[in-house]
């Protein structure tokens, strides 16, 4: 069985946002609505600032928050792949899940009002692709792949870089990874 | 310094508050239906049931639980975006889910406070019920009230928690997963409980026997306000940053501001306002005058009951971990 992840190499994203346009385009999301965007920020005091560029998105977390406060089984980790994915036809819209994640990841979708999110693209997944934010992707800083799988390129990307998780301290087990450093693990 | 964000949240972009008035006008009216549902029961125990003879709040209070549960379901259907799916609820328990166990703990609490109306409907009012069906059933409950009046206090303590454990679970927004918060919300629910109860009262040994309750109730409040501001005060920067909009004021935190202004003035003066009604002597009937002050002293108590459940709504929609 698949384990599914991403790994988001920040070292090489350039903010252009066509993973977002790209999301967009392929799942249909409606105007002002994302299922991942790419947070700019900066630190530090001018003239001596830096700028981070960080792609967010529905982490997939083992331990899901969305998941455990849905009161219906509309959002559900699918246990063959581990993605958390949701049955539209069972969600009440009580935003629950909304206010449940920590990532900000969901959205109620204004067309259909269910609540929405990143999926993976597991339509995409599916027919082999990849999912469209990454095969999109011109810096190649989203990588996406089996977690399980030693020769696949998250776990490689993993295995060869400093990697962290968002708000690790929730508890949450996120299957998103960010890659910040310019060092390998020692 | 965040200098551009395409995301969607309450911080970034007020509008987009998760949840807005009307859940807090249905945890309001929850906690208010339970801490109802408790007072009436105390009302029909209390020294064998003595305390209820003669008082019209004896048939009236038990039908108020309904009804006012009713409204505030209606507010929370109002903020479902899916209506029609709301039958979902019923075909599955999540036991992870606190608004699952809510709604399977409502549909205990609608019939059990429907018996115990009528089981505590006096038999001379019981042609007001209509139906037949409905009469012979009453009639029938009477015996077993002491069984649905301990009932109705349990479910009303469900119901009065759950409408704070419904905040607490999330992990998400640190203002709302404090353990005290659910405690917090069954305090307040009670004290409306019988604030509202000192209102529908008529006769001066109940009204005055549930001013005695809601001092304490309130008394309890105005100790656990601020030891879960403490309590968040003290925990990790997330959790300190959530009380903030409470501490504030500037224009963009004027509401939480006011809001704990508010609590601070209406809470006390209640409070001063029941002791001193507790300790007047008042003869043998209430004087228009003392009743004022009773109801203004009750209006309070559930005005602060609301701003609790309003401002902790917002304000947890702008608390975040990171």
């Amino acid at each position: 069985m698949p384990k599914y992840a991403m790994v988001i190499d920040q070292r090489r994203c350039v903010a252009c946002m066509a993973c977002v346009v790209a999301c967009k385009k392929e799942n249909e999301v409606p105007p002002e609505q994302f299922r991942t965007r790419v947070v700019e920020s900066t630190e530090g005091t001018y003239p001596l600032l830096r700028m981070e560029l960080r792609s967010e998105l529905c982490n997939h977390c083992d331990n899901p928050p969305c998941v455990y406060n849905c009161p219906t089984g509309a959002s559900y980790k699918r246990k063959e792949d581990g993605l958390v994915l949701l049955r539209k036809n069972r969600c009440v819209g009580c935003k629950s899940c909304l206010a449940a994640c920590p990532y900000d990841a969901r959205y109620i979708n204004e067309e259909k009002g269910y609540a929405d999110k990143c999926t993976f693209c597991e339509h995409r997944i599916k027919e082999g692709k990849e999912p469209a934010c990454v095969a999109t992707c011109i810096g190649k800083s989203r990588i996406f792949g089996d977690l399980d799988d030693p020769r696949s390129n998250v776990s490689r990307a993993l295995r060869e870089n400093h990697h962290e998780v968002l708000l690790e301290s929730a508890g949450t087990k996120p299957r998103v990874y960010y890659v910040k450093k310019f060092s390998k693990p020692e | 310094m965040e200098l551009t964000i395409t995301g969607a949240n309450a911080m970034t972009s007020p509008h987009l508050h998760v949840w807005d008035w009307r859940v807090s006008l249905y945890l309001f009216l929850g906690g208010l239906s339970a801490g109802l549902a408790i007072m009436t029961s105390i009302l029909h125990v209390r020294k064998g049931g003595k305390l209820a003879e003669g008082d019209r709040a004896a048939i009236t209070a038990p039908i108020y639980v309904p009804v006012i549960l009713t409204i505030g379901m209606l507010f929370i259907f109002m903020d479902l975006e899916r209506k029609l799916n709301v039958f979902w609820f019923y075909l599955t328990v999540q036991p992870l889910s606190p608004m699952s166990w809510g709604s399977w703990g409502l549909l205990v609490f609608y019939p059990v406070s429907i018996l115990f109306a009528l089981a505590t409907l006096p038999a001379p009012n019981r042609r007001y019920l209509l139906i037949p069906a409905l009469i012979r059933w009453s009639e029938k409950l009477q015996r077993f009230k002491l069984q649905l009046a301990a009932l109705n206090f349990g479910m009303g303590i469900f119901i009065g928690v759950y409408t704070g454990v419904l905040l607490s679970s999330f992990v998400a927004r640190p203002l709302w997963n404090s353990a005290i918060l659910p405690v917090l919300f069954l305090t307040s629910a009670m004290s409306a409980g019988a604030a509202f109860m000192i209102m529908i009262a008529q006769q001066k040994k109940a009204k005055l026997f549930f001013t005695k309750v809601d001092i304490w109730l309130v008394l309890a409040e105005m100790v656990m306000l601020p030891l879960f501001f403490y309590g968040q005060y003290t925990s990790s920067g997330a959790h300190r940053e959530s009380i903030m909009p409470f501490f504030t004021f500037n224009h963009d935190y004027f509401w939480y501001g006011i809001g704990m202004l508010l609590l601070l003035i209406v809470l006390p003066i209640a409070l001063v306002m029941k002791y001193l009604e507790v300790h007047e002597d008042h003869g043998e009937e209430l004087t228009p005058v003392a009743l004022m002050k009773m109801n203004v002293s009750a209006l309070m108590v559930l005005a602060g009951g609301l701003i609790i459940r309003l401002s902790f709504v917002y304000a947890g929609q702008l608390s975040h971990l990171s």
